[in-house]
């Protein structure tokens, strides 16, 4: 985890150094800012300072290096509760179709979305609560 | 039973042969495991997600600002026509709600559902989700206000190169708000639908509130570009 921080770190400090001097090398040049490329590289080292802020935040919390991390530790070092996994499910292939439909509609016509719309709200609604109810329900 | 019996186990294999004298385990292995605490995946894969929603806000911020460097006098007569005041009380409305958003969490990481009294500080999940819910509502209504209002004098999607810029960056971030309305919801009807509040609800608040912080974030950015700088 040290490393994964450290590593998005120095790709934030790269990009916003970049950023910098691409605005500079385009004034230099053309006498103005190219916002597209200043924008898109300056923002992705405030995405990586993101994740790396975050990873810092996770890796100061857990209070040590995790298993994998670690050379001297064995497999079954790292095997807690690694959370839930639905084993498989239906919704994601219904949400996928449905909001196909949907977006097919803006394209052929719009009362196709109407209908996907609808398709979308309930493979939502169906996915979010798939392990809440029926035999799931607590 | 005892050194007897080990002995007479062993004797067939000493004919065989074994290797005893290799350890399958690494010798630097420390006595036991240290107690760590294992990052949510769950929070982790939402933040990941959420730096790629920095790069889709980043593509729209593009879009602003290279058009304003094309048409400069066109940003001029066009910009001067916006509500700041009107703007400015719905961005600060915008930033309670993530205010009590993170009260919502607060009261999720007591485990706390309901409310136990009618204070504020006695409030669960649910009552603090349900307010910024509504003051969320309330930024989008304000929001489509002012769309009506912008449309009335003007300036529209199709109108302008002004008019494109502000409706998708505006729209695009409404759209995200009205996503994230949708997803108190669907947190608030886990919160209802089980009997006790458990961690696996609270991690679903958790994330939703990271979410929304993230939204509320790129609007004061979206804020101070369009209405401030102009």
């Amino acid at each position: 985890m040290r490393a994964n921080k450290n590593l998005f770190w120095i790709l934030a400090v790269f990009c916003l150094l970049l950023s910098a001097v691409y605005i500079f090398w385009h004034i230099l040049d053309q006498g103005n800012v190219e916002w597209v490329g200043a924008l898109g590289i300056g923002l992705a080292g405030v995405l990586s300072a993101f994740l790396a802020f975050y990873l810092g935040r996770v890796f100061s919390a857990q209070g040590g290096d995790l298993p994998e991390d670690r050379l001297d530790s064995d497999i079954d070092d790292g095997d807690p509760e690694m959370g839930f996994y639905s084993p498989w499910s239906w919704w994601p292939v219904i949400l996928a179709g449905s909001a196909s439909l949907m977006l097919l509609g803006f394209a052929v016509g719009t009362w196709i979305t109407f209908i996907g719309v609808a398709l979308v709200l309930v493979a939502i609604v169906g996915w979010v609560y798939e392990y809440y109810r029926g035999y799931f329900a607590r | 039973m005892g050194p007897a019996t080990h002995t007479q186990m062993q004797k067939p294999c000493a004919d065989i042969g074994h290797n005893g004298e290799v350890t399958s385990s690494s010798l630097t292995q420390t006595s036991s495991a240290p107690l760590i605490q294992r990052p949510n995946v769950v929070a982790v894969g939402t933040i990941v997600w959420l730096g790629s929603e920095v790069m889709f806000f980043a593509g729209l911020f593009a879009i602003y600002f290279t058009l304003r460097s094309t048409s400069g006098p066109l940003w001029e007569s066009e910009s001067s026509v916006l509500n700041v005041p009107f703007s400015l009380v719905n961005t600060l409305i915008l930033v309670a709600s993530s205010f009590t958003c993170q009260a919502g969490v607060f009261a999720a990481e007591r485990l706390q559902a309901r409310a136990t009294g009618w204070k504020p500080t006695q409030w669960g999940t649910t009552e603090w989700f349900f307010l910024t819910y509504l003051l969320g509502a309330i930024f989008v209504s304000g929001q489509i206000f002012e769309y009506a209002t912008l449309v009335s004098e003007g300036i529209s999607m199709s109108s302008s190169a002004y008019g494109s810029a502000f409706y998708l960056t505006t729209g695009f971030h409404g759209l995200h708000v009205t996503g994230g309305l949708i997803a108190f919801l669907l947190v608030i009807g886990r919160i209802f639908a089980v009997k006790n509040m458990g961690h696996r609800e609270a991690t679903s608040a958790i994330v939703v509130s990271y979410y929304w912080h993230f939204v509320d974030v790129v609007w004061i950015g979206l804020f101070l570009v369009i209405y401030v700088l102009k």
